[in-house]
């Protein structure tokens, strides 16, 4: 079973152009939380063309990677919506009672949260 | 083979469901009213096993089975946790989540039909039916199907649902009706093929012609009798009355749409088949009787919810409780449907259902449902190892002390000490509407404030209600930083975005709360602990700059709750740690201790502070806790004003005031008694002690006198107090500045 890692990156809210240019042109794993909020996870500090984007660094959220097989076995029973079919994906809602992401591609899935939920959906999961 | 009725064992037969076998020994399953056997009335419900409002007519009769009848009127007790409470008894009930291509719902001949014509057309089909152990009982949009197994529920998640449940027997509803010994043709038929005696039958009306008793004509008039039935009146087409003895009775009345699930959603992917969806006729409104069993509500409730006005379905549903018993409407939906059209004129639709179509178990209800998760800061592992006494404040758990409460204090007074606020609500504004948008949203002025500089500000509502309170911190032009309670942080964001979008303002909004931890250095020695850790001239007194403390960035807000000189540092989450280490390091020979939140309760009271939630209430303005200097009217506009210059102009109900008294402070809740009278109550209280003596904040009716002068002494807690003027300490402020 996986544990949780700090997920360490870039935060940027900005104008829509932006977010998508960012998130088009990044190295790292870009993340858009909402159409005007993007994640990037790596070293590389987004350069925003809005003056007035901010851009923060960002350690509050942590991951946990999961294979296919891992993530149906531990998590997708603390799911009660609707786990979209399309790769890759980034979905948002309750797990296990706890507010998380899920980044869904063809190989795996990365469970998120913010670091001040991760022990307890840690818990819950390991239940 | 037997089973327990109210500690009477009787036997039953293979194939005996439990009412069956009640019935077969001359009883009634519950106290009395007719009887479908098809689980489609409540008439039949028990505590089985130590499951209330079980139908026992759905269930098979087992050897170890255990009945009780819930009494007559009432719901049925509530089992005292004792010896029997084994681990099991908490354990959760799992939930499948599945997914499905076409649900069926019902696998009676238009179930089947709709399955076999789905499955031709190259649909994947599931058919759920309770018969096979798989009950349905709830349909959510989407749509979701929430069945009920004996290992579980399953949420099925399915691209279609057709429901076809079929049609319910109608009940007769007159006087005598909740006797026992009334049965619907169908349930006769299940005790005749059980072999159930039924003495003396009588035959009324409808589908009856195969069943072996006596056939009478007539009209239902009423059933007489005592405790059971004895006679049946009817009544010819001349007006006749005609009384008919008997054992039993059995009347078809017509039938129902058994469509309770598919009226649970609009969802276009939910269709009705069969006689589920067909529209039978009403019956004609009853004169007299129980409408509806499991309420108990009578024709003459329902009159008199008419009367006082209730004069819709919906309404006459809500008042008369009619409708929101066991069967959901399934008995007496179609008699309540035929009153509102005898007496409106107009036949109204069925009323709207929702999940769960039938009692269901606090442990199913329960299933897949988590507890609120509490979150835990950056320094909770520093917080635990420092002997924190962790409670759970604003869904964070928080330190309430560190062990040792009068020392924390001190330290604060005295020396210094740290503080985790990290649950603070931190939020960062941009944008060319930025300004705009704080003026809006505060009623202090934004524009004023001077990069570097920050400001105490309050949030109103609409109707000029405090909702929180805060700090905003200006960094440059457009750029701010926005601070809120720890309890309101969720709510305050969603208000700043809303109102955002509502004006259609150009601004970004990022909140940073979980992101950032944040550590309060406060008490007199503060100043000089930044210092050691790298802050050149920490800033002055609502300054606030970004600096690198103990080789650690961070954003130093200057300001005060405590009545010390306090510092914030705002950091990254994965820094707190490292960084709250550092300062108790730096701090160790001047006494530096944590504080908890009972400390700090304490020592903000002695400054007057007040708690957003504690000391207000929901309809709190800023005159009713003299804080009227945290808002400029001045300004044209800002949310809540308008509410505040209308209300400014009324006299006002209730005021927060200061209090002391001598001795121990009485517990926060305490009312205050003015002349006999309780005119408030203690919101905050503390020993204070550097006062030696209690200090508190509490609610007192504004106006409120005693022999015609202003009341100047109360009764709190049975102990005299004096009405003071808060802060009670350090009344210049000259600490907070030093």
């Amino acid at each position: 079973m996986p544990e949780f890692e700090i997920l360490s990156g870039y935060r940027m809210v900005s104008s829509i152009d932006d977010i998508e240019t960012v998130a088009s042109t990044t190295t790292g794993l870009a993340l858009r939380f909402a159409p005007d909020d993007l994640f990037v996870i790596g070293d590389t500090r987004p350069i925003a063309s809005d003056p007035y984007a901010i851009v923060e660094q960002e350690a509050g959220f942590v991951g946990m990677s999961f294979t296919l097989d891992a993530f149906a076995a531990h998590v997708v029973g603390h799911i009660d919506w609707a786990i979209p079919v399309e790769r890759p994906a980034l979905a948002q809602g309750l797990v296990a009672g706890v507010p998380a992401k899920i980044w869904l591609t063809e190989d795996g899935a990365l469970l998120i949260t913010n670091g001040a939920y991760a022990d307890e959906l840690g818990a819950r999961i390991h239940e | 083979m037997t089973l327990s009725v109210d500690g009477q064992h009787i036997d039953f037969q293979t194939g005996d469901s439990a009412a069956i076998a009640v019935l077969r020994h001359g009883q009634h399953p519950g106290s009395g009213g007719a009887l479908c056997l098809a689980g489609d009335c409540g008439n039949c419900v028990a505590e089985v096993d130590g499951t209330a409002f079980v139908r026992t007519c759905q269930v098979a009769a087992t050897d170890t089975m255990t009945i009780r009848r819930h009494p007559a009127v009432g719901g049925p007790p509530i089992a005292a946790l004792g010896s029997n409470v084994t681990r099991d008894t908490f354990e959760p009930i799992g939930v499948a989540h599945e997914v499905a291509d076409l649900v069926v719902v019902g696998a009676g001949d238009s179930g089947t039909a709709a399955a076999v014509a789905a499955s031709d057309g190259g649909r994947l089909v599931t058919v759920l039916d309770a018969v096979d152990g798989n009950e349905v009982v709830g349909i959510y949009g989407g749509p979701t199907v929430v069945v009920r197994t004996v290992s579980g529920l399953r949420h099925i998640r399915a691209s279609d649902v057709v429901v076809a449940t079929g049609a319910a027997e109608l009940h007769p509803v007159c006087e005598g009706s909740m006797l026992r010994g009334i049965y619907t043709p169908n349930a006769a038929r299940k005790l005749r093929d059980a072999g159930v005696d039924l003495g003396n039958l009588v035959l009324l009306g409808g589908t009856e012609a195969d069943l072996p008793g006596r056939h009478v004509e007539g009209q239902l008039v009423s059933f007489v009798g005592d405790g059971s039935v004895m006679a049946v009146i009817t009544e010819d087409t001349a007006g006749n009355q005609d009384a008919h003895p008997c054992d039993s009775v059995v009347v078809g009345v017509g039938f129902s749409p058994r469509d309770l699930l598919s009226r649970m959603t609009n969802d276009e992917h939910v269709t009705v088949v069969g006689p589920a969806a067909q529209r039978f006729n009403l019956p004609d409104c009853p004169s007299a009787g129980v409408v509806c069993p499991c309420s108990k509500t009578t024709i003459e409730d329902l009159d008199a919810v008419w009367d006082r006005g209730f004069t819709e379905l919906e309404l006459v549903k809500r008042a008369s409780l009619a409708g929101t018993g066991t069967c959901q409407g399934g008995v007496c939906g179609p008699y309540l449907r035929a009153f509102v059209s005898a007496r409106s004129g107009s036949t109204p639709d069925p009323f709207t259902a929702r999940p769960a179509s039938r009692q269901i178990t606090l442990r199913e209800a329960g299933a897949s449902a988590y507890a609120e998760p509490f979150r835990r800061t950056a320094l909770h592992a520093e917080n635990l190892a420092a002997g924190g006494q962790l409670d759970r404040f604003g869904n964070w758990w928080r330190p309430w002390n560190y062990g040792d409460h009068l020392g924390e204090y001190h330290a604060v007074r005295n020396a210094v000490s740290l503080g985790d606020v990290s649950t603070l609500g931190k939020m960062i504004v941009d944008g060319p509407d930025s300004i705009e948008l704080l003026e809006r949203l505060y009623p202090t002025t934004v524009a004023d404030i001077r990069p570097g500089r920050s400001r105490y500000v309050l949030l109103l509502n609409e109707r000029g209600h405090i909702i929180d309170d805060g700090m905003i911190c200006r960094e440059s032009e457009t750029r701010f930083v926005l601070s809120f309670t720890s309890g309101g942080a969720a709510n305050a964001e969603s208000f700043v975005r809303d109102w955002a979008e509502t004006w259609a303002l150009d601004v970004r909004v990022l909140d940073r709360t979980m992101s950032l931890a944040a550590i309060n250095v406060t008490g007199p020695r503060s100043g000089e602990l930044l210092e050691r850790v790298g802050v050149v001239n920490p800033p002055k007194f609502l300054q606030h700059r970004h600096d690198v403390v103990a080789n650690i960035p961070c954003h130093i807000m200057r300001l005060s709750f405590t009545g010390e000189a306090s510092f914030e540092l705002h950091h990254a989450v994965d820094r707190s740690a490292e960084l709250w280490r550092e300062l108790m390091a730096a701090g160790a020979d001047m006494g530096i201790k944590p504080h908890g939140l009972q400390t700090l309760f304490g020592l903000r009271l002695e400054k007057g502070h007040i708690i957003i939630g504690m000391d207000t209430e929901l309809d709190t303005t800023p005159r009713r806790v003299d804080m009227d200097w945290a808002v400029k009217m001045s300004k044209p506009d800002f949310i809540g004003r308008q509410a505040l210059e209308r209300t400014a102009k009324l006299a006002d109900q209730r005021r927060l005031h200061a209090f002391t008294m001598e001795g121990e402070a009485p517990t926060e809740g305490t009312p205050i008694i003015v002349d006999g009278q309780i005119h408030g109550h203690v919101t905050s209280s503390f020993t204070s002690p550097t006062l030696g003596h209690a200090v508190m904040l509490g609610w007192l009716k504004k106006g409120a006198l005693l022999d015609g002068e202003p009341i100047t002494h109360v009764l709190i807690g049975g102990r005299a107090a004096v009405v003071a003027q808060a802060p009670f300490f350090d009344r210049e402020g000259t600490r907070a500045r030093v």
